[in-house]
């Protein structure tokens, strides 16, 4: 086994929020009767704040903080999606919990098993390549680790050490001269071990683990014979749904749609991912806004060929966000999706120029339609039909048509034949066509078509109908 | 010459000499008469064409007829933006043209249709967009022009008759009418890289008529 940590250590404000801010932000988190910081973004560091601070000494140094309480829930929310997510690169994938207590020394992670994914992918560079760049559009702060174990993967990622450490003898000797605050144990724990000289976790491994247990508890001997690989680390494996639904709540409200676009992108890039991990595609999928005081709002995005590509998802949701207004601010997305194809259309050739172009019109078209509604773009189709009417209909675009004969016709119908008055007509003669059809049904039709020449140039299709005698015009020869 | 104009041709000037020696394709237009007088022999990709025609059934769009045919035979789409009637599915496929390689878009709002015109003009697979819009400022047919050089498609816009002598931006612009014997006559108002004020007669493109009538 080979294990990649994703270590999140800004997990508690990305959660909450995915756009960079020129404000100083921070995560407070209320532990006995007060208030401390345990996230804060880059703006706010550069003011003097940090982690770990009294939130009203934090307002003494700079007063334009914008505060967020944690929310604990939309950090396991986030953590789940990137499960999803990082199902594309392992079929083993361990969600690791939020940390509860404010402590530095832990902080949320998933592992993904990367020791059957590496031939895979073209060994650890390629790997690690791949999984950076998508990391990096979903816009989390991250750090990773490579070790044969969980925790010891979790602790060189948080130690920020890039080396892939793949056996034991290898992890002891790299781990060997870290402090032991590194380590995933509580403060109270860590400060007894430095006061008994023991400073580095070389020296805290090598104590004898009878004494560890007698002295810190059982949970920590454990813990450390797990660090090395001495004892195993069963863990429930993260389950891909058969449906994919995602949430990313934002512990606040979001007022401007234009704001919302952020969290959606990184929803789509999950969701791609999701899709790629299952290797499958859709064409439908759902946003709903969830607001406070209205029932939430829906958006279908529908598509016109199986896709995965988070880019095509999002040209189609921006068009549906330019025409969206919502009752009320939103305070949760959700991405459902349970209709998955197999993406047979996706495997585009380079060299099949055809295959290529029909997905450049498929994705316009989809666009179109996005913004239009569906039934506003269509294709059109011949039909085996002697009524005029009822000789073409509307189609799906480019759906294959048959060949009809058909006597010659005008370019354009009229949607309802307009009545004419004038009784000169009367006195058309000369060829005419007979179209007599539909008597098994009401739309019975009995009509004398002419080619009219009218005086100013034009061509018109003018009909007599033969059950009340009355004239009418059909259509143009444009 | 006002400045937006200006800046256009230099615009184009910069353009050109990019592309080097790769010149946008020509689309004959089928129509012997037409093709001489339009410079490469033919429409040319990459623009807006505007056509004023005096009256509905003259023969104003079988005159694209050819075009759209041959574009839908090489593979390409058209799109039909927002018609004023319903495009006949029967006669445009006794025209040649391969239906499954033609779209049919309605939108309500003109800003709408304006945005779906530019969409499929620039989108690559479109070789030509036709569309009926009611208003249209320099601004967009401006927009359209960029739309059509960077999908290397044609955009063919029929407007009133009456905008006819206003001025526009727009590459070619034909006005469109039907002479005492039938036949529908093509009065080139403006062409670029051509002569504007020729006056060209396209035959036999329109129905034989039945009957005619003196006064309808």
């Amino acid at each position: 086994m080979l294990w990649l940590c994703i270590s999140l250590p800004q997990l508690p404000l990305e959660a909450l929020r995915c756009q960079e801010k020129e404000e100083a932000i921070v995560v407070t988190l209320c532990e006995g009767n007060r208030r401390w910081v345990i996230c804060c973004n880059e703006v706010a560091e550069r003011a003097g704040l940090a982690v770990g601070m009294n939130y009203t000494m934090a307002l003494a140094i700079e007063n334009r903080i914008v505060m967020f309480e944690r929310k604990t829930q939309a950090e396991c929310a986030a953590l789940e999606r990137l499960a999803a997510w990082g199902y594309q690169f392992s079929s083993t994938v361990v969600v690791g919990e939020v940390p509860l207590e404010m402590q530095r020394s832990r902080t949320a992670c998933i592992w993904l098993e990367i020791g059957a994914s590496l031939k895979l992918f073209g060994g650890f560079r390629r790997l690690i390549e791949r999984l950076e760049n998508q990391l990096d559009c979903l816009h989390y702060t991250y750090r990773l680790g490579i070790a044969p174990t969980l925790e010891a993967a979790a602790l060189l990622a948080r130690t920020s050490i890039r080396v892939a450490i793949t056996s034991t003898a290898a992890l002891y000797a790299r781990i060997r001269n870290l402090p032991v605050s590194r380590l995933a144990l509580t403060h109270d724990i860590v400060q007894q071990l430095q006061m008994v000289g023991i400073v580095t976790i070389g020296a805290a491994l090598e104590l004898p683990r009878a004494a560890v247990a007698k002295r810190f508890g059982l949970e920590t001997s454990h813990y450390f014979d797990r660090l090395v690989g001495a004892l195993p680390d069963p863990r429930p494996t993260y389950r891909l749904p058969e449906h994919y639904e995602a949430t990313f709540d934002f512990g606040f409200e979001v007022t401007s749609t234009e704001a919302l676009l952020f969290p959606v992108r990184r929803m789509l890039h999950e969701f791609s991912g999701f899709l790629l991990g299952r290797d499958t595609a859709t064409q439908r999928f759902r946003l709903t806004f969830v607001h406070r005081e209205h029932p939430p709002t829906e958006i279908n995005v529908g598509l016109s060929t199986p896709e995965r590509s988070t880019e095509r998802f999002f040209a189609l949701v921006r068009e549906q966000f330019q025409r969206l207004s919502l009752p009320s601010p939103t305070c949760e997305l959700r991405l459902t999706a349970n209709e998955f194809t197999s993406p047979t259309a996706l495997q585009t050739d380079a060299l099949n120029g055809a295959l290529q172009q029909a997905e450049e019109v498929t994705h316009t078209l989809d666009r179109i339609a996005a913004r239009l509604g569906e039934d506003r773009v269509y294709g059109l189709k011949v039909t085996a039909d002697h009524r005029p009417e009822a000789s073409w209909t509307a189609t799906a675009v480019r759906e294959k048509n048959a060949s009809l004969e058909f006597p010659e016709r005008p370019l354009w119908l009229l949607p309802q034949p307009q009545p004419l008055q004038n009784s000169a007509l009367a006195a058309l003669s000369g060829r005419a066509e007979r179209i007599e059809a539909g008597w098994w049904s009401d739309e019975d039709v009995q009509r004398d078509y002419f080619i009219l020449h009218t005086s100013s140039g034009a061509d018109l299709w003018v009909y007599r109908d033969l059950q009340n005698d009355s004239w009418y015009l059909h259509g143009f020869w444009s | 010459m006002d400045r937006a104009a200006t800046l256009e041709q230099l615009a184009r000037l910069c353009r050109s000499n990019h592309s080097g020696d790769a010149t946008l394709a020509i689309e004959p237009s089928g129509t012997v008469e037409l093709d001489a007088v339009l410079p490469g022999g033919g429409w040319q990709s990459g623009t807006i064409v505007e056509l004023m025609s005096a009256d509905i059934g003259i023969g104003e769009l079988r005159l694209l007829m050819p075009t759209l045919a041959r574009i839908t035979a090489h593979e390409r789409h058209v799109a039909l933006i927002s018609p004023p009637f319903i495009p006949f599915a029967p006669a445009l496929f006794q025209q040649g043209i391969r239906l499954e390689r033609l779209v049919v878009i309605r939108a309500d709002k003109p800003a709408d249709a304006l945005w779906a015109l530019e969409q499929t003009l620039r989108c690559g697979s479109f070789g030509a967009a036709l569309g009926w819009p009611a208003m249209l400022k320099d601004r967009d047919i401006r927009r359209l022009q960029l739309a059509a050089e960077a999908g290397r498609s044609t955009g063919f816009l029929y407007r009133s008759p009456t905008a006819a002598s206003e001025a526009s931006p727009a590459a070619v612009r034909l006005q469109l009418r039907a002479d005492a014997e039938g036949h529908l006559r093509i009065d080139i108002l403006k062409c670029r890289g051509a002569r504007s004020g020729m006056s060209v007669r396209s035959p036999r493109l329109r129905a034989e008529p039945d009957s005619s009538l003196a006064s309808c």
